[in-house]
């Protein structure tokens, strides 16, 4: 096997995450030689493979020598930057990306996702909450039907409502903008994705530690009821049902978009 | 009036108007007085001619036809009588106005010598200016008297003149509507260009056709729009190099404390890091201003408040909110979440706590926040919206920030066409309230964009 100067892999050093099976392999693109190491230190301190690459020509290199599981891949890079190296990638391969982009830049969010990013990190990230994200991306595309190619074009829509994957967002039936919290938005993912079963709180707050950096401060009662609050305007309690003693039930019918 | 001259094109037609008119008075005195002038000459002459030729008819005949004669030569403004003494004497009202009538008498008639022609009154005593006596001696020592009523003046030719001056004011009106419609439409496509310069994003450049000078002013502003282009293109990305260059940095120094042992220490350098990169946030947010790319949508702002208010609420503020949902406007969410946020936590660094109110009231979107704190002074709730001012005395250090919140806020909510104003309550503490228009009505113009 060959690696190029620059480029090192750091090897599984038993983390409990993903000990049953091989460990996945994430592929860290940052031109910053420090970030690079102390990304790789973290990650690798909480059970995943790391490789490092300096800039897309390292990034294709590391890709031909091993599989990866997911690209973390920063926006600013020299010679070809982030973008266009996501589109390549999501021309040759199906491999989950997740973009570095400047914090507040709306823009460089949007594009990033629309060249085919499966998710973003403003810069300067909580490391925990990178580690969040890379672990619901890639357990998104573990999922059984799930398709490579980010999350362009993919939507939820259920009750007049449609839940924008893409741009992380929700909108009503005349297509007004409604605030979710971070919080609030991975619950309702949790919902929508799993509609007309019941979902024990247990099994929320396990869904929810996957995909948000510091877990909930708050309860999953106390969530419920602000996402309650924005979705069921008017009283009308017909979205999200309590089921006594064994957790919540999404009503509404969901498709897929 | 004062409305009416304010457009080039009613000033110039004012002053043309006033111009053409002193000239055309001045012209118009002028030639009436030659006029005159002229024809009192002509006058004379006739005059002078009429009353020699009665004196030598008078002359020529018998003296008991004279008188006779005298009589049938008169008519119209001349009256001649023959008689042994003369009626006229000289002087009298309006004697100077008859003077060039004797210089005529002489000239034409070299044979009566001086003392021989008198012009003047009668002597009778009556002096009436309009009235003119005027004796001439004949050689036998008798005398010819014609008296003679002023000369009328020849009615000015008055309603030609008005006619020609309203003619020439008409014209002058529309040729000078013409002349600056031409001149001004550039101005108006100079206007047009600045306004678009500064919404949009795209390069305006303004035809440079038209008369010189208003060539040179096109291409002096098309150099300076892309001056200006320039300058903000300059601006934008050191902007973007800053930010990177300092996020870089800030994103090694938090990864680092991973490494740390969680503890007091850990925690102080963490929320160090939160506090620059609040700030950092905050500076290229006003600095980038209304550089901002972000799409105009539909909003509910009761859900977006409602976050803002929990994520408060979660971090140990003391937050209420209450309001109907939904409230829809139209805007830029990251910018409104900005701007709610910075007064929300204003409320709560410097008044304690944060009671958040919204309704819809009209056409616009009011959002209310009041803290219980020590307010601000009367005379410095202007100044409370100025980047870079900490209000000392109620607000210090300790608190951290830097004076931006309230001045990105202000921005912002300006920016969507809304208006934000401070005020002190009676029962203490500061009220912030925000008015936006709500979806439906007009949308923001293009300028306070």
């Amino acid at each position: 096997m060959m690696f190029l100067a620059g480029m090192t892999l750091v090897n599984n050093a038993g983390g409990d995450a993903f000990a049953s099976t091989a460990a996945p392999h994430v592929l860290v693109v940052d031109d910053d030689a420090q970030i690079r190491q102390l990304v790789a230190r973290f990650l690798k301190d909480n059970g995943l493979r790391v490789s490092l690459a300096r800039d897309g020509l390292e990034m294709m290199d590391a890709m031909r020598a091993a599989h990866v599981d997911l690209v973390v891949l920063d926006l600013m890079l020299p010679g070809r930057n982030g973008l266009e190296l996501c589109r390549d990638l999501r021309r040759e391969t199906a491999t989950p990306v997740i973009m570095l982009t400047a914090k507040g830049d709306d823009t460089d969010r949007i594009v990033g996702l629309e060249v085919g990013a499966d998710d973003y990190v403003a810069k300067p990230f909580n490391p925990r909450e990178l580690l969040a994200r890379i672990k619901a991306v890639l357990r998104r595309s573990a999922m059984p039907g799930a398709r490579g190619g980010g999350n362009a074009g993919r939507a939820y829509q259920f009750d007049g409502w449609t839940l924008d994957l893409l741009r992380r967002e929700l909108t009503d039936a005349e297509g007004v903008l409604v605030d979710l919290s971070g919080a609030e938005y991975d619950l309702l993912l949790s919902f929508v994705e799993s509609a007309n079963r019941v979902l024990s709180r247990d099994q929320l707050l396990e869904s929810a530690r996957n995909r948000t950096a510091d877990g909930f401060d708050r309860s999953i009662d106390v969530l419920v009821s602000r996402l309650r609050r924005k979705i069921e305007r008017g009283g009308d309690a017909s979205i999200i049902k309590t089921v006594r003693g064994a957790g919540y039930l999404f009503m509404p019918r969901v498709t897929a978009r | 009036m004062r409305r009416w001259l304010d457009t080039l094109t009613n000033r110039t037609i004012l002053l043309l108007l006033i111009g053409i008119g002193l000239v055309h008075l001045a012209s118009l005195y002028a030639y009436q007085v030659a006029l005159d002038h002229e024809a009192s000459a002509a006058g004379e002459a006739r005059l002078a001619d009429r009353m020699l030729t009665i004196k030598r008819a008078v002359m020529s005949v018998r003296p008991e036809e004279r008188e006779p004669v005298a009589h049938e030569l008169s008519g119209g403004a001349v009256e001649a009588h023959w008689s042994r003494t003369e009626h006229a004497a000289p002087g009298g009202a309006g004697s100077a106005d008859w003077e060039p009538l004797k210089r005529k008498l002489h000239e034409m008639a070299p044979e009566l010598a001086e003392g021989q022609v008198i012009v003047g009154s009668s002597r009778r005593g009556e002096s009436d200016p309009h009235l003119a006596f005027v004796s001439m001696q004949l050689p036998d020592s008798s005398w010819v008297n014609v008296s003679v009523f002023s000369r009328l003046n020849p009615p000015a030719s008055s309603h030609g003149a008005i006619l020609s001056t309203s003619l020439m004011a008409l014209g002058v009106v529309g040729l000078s509507i013409l002349i600056m419609r031409w001149i001004t439409r550039p101005l108006s496509a100079f206007a047009d260009a600045a306004q678009r310069l500064y919404s949009g994003a795209e390069h305006v450049p303004v035809r440079e056709d038209g008369p010189r000078e208003v060539r040179e002013l096109a291409s002096a502003f098309n150099g300076m729009q892309d001056r200006i282009r320039r300058l903000i293109d300059d601006r934008t990305q050191a902007l973007a190099a800053v930010s990177h260059d300092l996020k870089t940095p800030l994103t090694r120094l938090r990864l680092k404390t991973e490494g740390m042992a969680d503890g007091a220490e850990a925690a102080g350098i963490r929320s160090d890091l939160d506090e620059m990169e609040e700030m950092l946030d905050q500076t290229l947010t006003y600095l980038r201003g209304d550089r901002n790319d972000e799409a105009v949508r539909r909003i509910d702002l009761a859900a977006l408040i409602q976050t803002l208010a929990d994520e408060a609420a979660d971090a140990g503020g003391q937050v209420t909110a209450a309001g109907a949902s939904p409230l829809i406007v139209e805007g830029r969410m990251l910018a409104l979440r900005r701007a709610v946020s910075n007064v929300l936590q204003n409320a709560l660094k410097y008044g304690g706590r944060a009671d958040v109110a919204w309704s819809r009231e009209g056409d616009a979107g009011v959002i209310r926040i009041c803290d219980a704190g020590p307010g601000i002074a009367p005379e410095d709730i202007d100044r409370a919206f100025q980047p870079f001012v900490r209000l000392e005395g109620s607000r210090n250090r300790e608190t951290g920030g830097f004076g931006l919140g309230l001045a990105i806020a202000r921005s912002v909510i300006l920016g969507h066409g809304g208006d934000i104003t401070l005020a002190n309550r009676a029962e203490g503490g500061l009220c912030v309230r925000m008015t936006l228009p709500a979806a439906g009505a007009p949308p923001p113009s293009p300028e306070t964009l």
